[in-house]
């Protein structure tokens, strides 16, 4: 472990502080109203259900039965909704909360929404039966003969179907690319219960105010889909025509890929950024891969650096210059606008250093106010090191490195070396509680940094994290 | 502030709760809202002394006629499911039988809820002899639209 320079006193820059204030504060205020929308909407289907007097047609076992299927079917339908705006890649949810957080979301609802709605059609269909005097089966198949019925239970078959794919057990015997394929099958599925929806729903009547609020659901969350998932991102590709100008391998596996292209400013990333990279060589195209910004893009040139770490990113380091380059994004909120405080840590392993490169790069840092600690199993590991020693904005900040493997049996993040010498994150930090901490690093290690922040009490909104794991 | 986020969420939830629950329980019960679509949607069929005020209230107030006689067609109620249409008999100021002219059989479903509703409405509404009966639950629109259209007919009946 080395420090590079002494620690200055931070000259304070009110200006700067009140601007940071007031900008969290703005952001606070969004996500707790995305939050409230969200849970709104749930409210809402619930609502249409109410308004429409479903609850004075509750009069024995089996309307009460029916009723609760009713009710499941709309609050099911509605989350699926939610999932989808959540998965568009809507700028705003990314500024606000981030992509990483919005899936996080979009994944703990995957599970309830499913149960919501098999429970929509095991209730109506024991409500009905009940209501008919005829067995459960004899009603499945008179409801199945019911007018778009059967794309009814196609659409929960398909539902099934994406929702078991997803769990982790699963997930894992397929390639992301099998995954992702049949995941697309939950469009489908949403697209394929809405004729049932309006046709056999009394809640979704004809030119009722409920059926216009109902399809305007459909037309928000498949709009967000098709504008911010296929239509900009094509746009922004043939917009800035990037393509491949260089590999250069920095390390064994680890290349940077420089990229050039058009007017790139005008995609206004800020460092600490990634994008969804689709290189389009026979191998490749078919695999979109989330790279970070290794260092800020002129109006002419980018670049990108990546580990091989699946099948698809090692045949990055064979793409050849002059290939073409589609981008989505610029995403992320792992950036200098989402400071919260007058002080940065940061903490960085392995190819976690990309983001933070570009972050460091682009933050408007004075001496003293950042701490960078760089961490790595071997001195092979130690990408772009150089680089960050040599920024500008890292003149009279201190950079640590930390080499060394880590102590068996024991969850820490740091060396055994380090840890013998009794280095913490707070002694690594001091001024820890008032710093953004931001961390980028393999997922169990970043887990631990985060687990050591928040022991030494550092609250939330400080610690700057991107999942990129799916 | 993730305190503050589920404060938002459950007032702004329960708000909405509160107004679909105010515009659910504020609309009148549904067979009079159906009974005035049909009005507007077949005027002429009926020519209602009272207005029709839906199979809530009493049978109609209008001048008794205790020996009416013979068979009178009620208003074609419209319904999410179909029409409903029924005819009564009337001896001597007594309904006699009920006759489904038309029952809701939009689909399959309704069809199926039609039939076994029809047969538990006919019984009812010859021991009530009025539209004032309780109906079968499961088949909402199938007794509404019935007791619609066997209020008009009972209105013509003077009964």
């Amino acid at each position: 472990m080395s420090l590079r320079t002494a620690l200055p006193e931070v000259v304070p820059r009110p200006t700067q502080d009140r601007e940071r204030r007031i900008r969290t504060r703005r952001r606070m205020r969004a996500a707790d109203l995305l939050v409230a929308l969200s849970w709104s909407s749930v409210a809402m289907a619930v609502s249409l259900y109410l308004a429409g007097g479903g609850l004075a047609r509750v009069t024995d076992l089996a309307s009460g039965i029916t009723a609760a299927g009713i009710v499941t079917g709309l609050v099911g339908t509605d989350l699926i909704l939610v999932m989808l705006v959540l998965a568009a890649r809507i700028p705003l949810i990314d500024r606000v909360v981030g992509q990483d957080t919005a899936m996080a979301f979009h994944r703990r609802l995957g599970k309830p929404a499913l149960y919501l709605l098999l429970a929509h059609g095991l209730l109506l269909t024991i409500g009905y039966s009940l209501a008919d005097g005829v067995n459960v089966v004899a009603e499945t198949v008179a409801l199945f003969q019911g007018e778009d019925m059967a794309l009814a239970y196609l659409a929960l078959g398909l539902l099934v179907t994406v929702v078991v794919s997803s769990l982790v057990a699963v997930r894992r015997r397929f390639p992301y690319e099998v995954w992702h394929l049949i995941h697309l099958l939950s469009y489908v599925a949403v697209l394929v219960a809405l004729p049932h929806q309006l046709s056999a729903g009394g809640v979704l009547a004809d030119g009722s105010v409920q059926q216009v609020y109902w399809l305007g659901l459909y037309v928000l969350a498949f709009g967000s889909i098709a504008l911010f998932r296929f239509v900009l991102p094509t746009v922004r590709s043939a917009r800035h025509g990037i393509r491949v100008a260089a590999v250069e391998p920095i390390a064994a596996g680890v290349v940077s890929l420089h990229l050039t292209g058009r007017h790139l400013d005008r995609l206004q990333t800020q460092g600490g950024q990634y994008a969804i990279w689709r290189f389009w060589t026979g191998a490749t195209w078919w695999h979109a891969h989330p790279i970070s910004f290794s260092a800020m893009p002129t109006s002419t040139s980018a670049r990108i650096t990546v580990r091989a770490l699946g099948q698809g990113s090692s045949a990055l380091g064979r793409v050849r210059p002059g290939t073409r380059v589609s981008i989505e994004g610029p995403y992320g909120i792992f950036t200098h606008s989402h400071r919260t405080q007058a002080r940065v840590a940061v903490v960085a392993a392995g190819i976690g250093i990309t983001p933070v490169r570009s972050l460091l790069e682009h933050a408007d840092l004075q001496p003293g106010e950042a701490t960078v600690l760089l961490r790595a199993t071997d001195p092979s590991q130690s990408y772009l090191w150089e680089e960050i020693g040599s920024l500008p904005g890292m003149r009279g900040n201190s950079i640590y490195t930390v080499l060394g493997p880590r102590p068996s049996g024991l969850a820490t993040w740091l060396s055994a070396e380090a840890l013998g010498r009794g280095v913490t994150l707070t002694s690594a930090f001091p001024d820890l509680l008032d710093s953004d901490l931001y961390v980028c690093g393999p997922q169990a290690w970043t887990d631990l940094v985060i687990r050591d922040a928040r022991a030494a009490g550092l609250p939330e909104v400080q610690i700057h994290v991107e999942r990129f794991d799916w | 502030m993730r305190r503050r986020a589920i404060g938002l969420s459950i007032l702004s939830s329960a708000a909405v709760l509160a107004v679909g629950w105010q515009l659910g329980s504020g609309t009148q019960p549904l067979s009079s809202s159906v009974s005035q679509a049909t009005d507007a949607a077949v005027p002429g069929t009926v020519t209602p002394a009272a207005p029709t005020t839906g199979a809530a209230t009493p049978p109609a107030t209008s001048a008794p006629a205790a020996s009416a006689s013979g068979t009178f067609t009620g208003a074609s109620a419209q319904t999410r499911f179909g029409a409903v249409q029924v005819q009564i008999v009337v001896a001597d100021g007594t309904v006699t039988d009920v006759v489904a002219l038309q029952l809701t059989d939009e689909d399959q479903k309704s069809v199926s809820i039609s039939n076994r509703a029809e047969p538990v409405l006919r019984q009812q509404v010859l021991a009530a002899q009025s539209a004032n009966v309780q109906g079968v639950s499961g088949a909402t629109y199938t007794t509404d639209g019935y007791l619609t259209s066997l209020q008009s007919a009972l209105d013509q009946a003077g009964l």
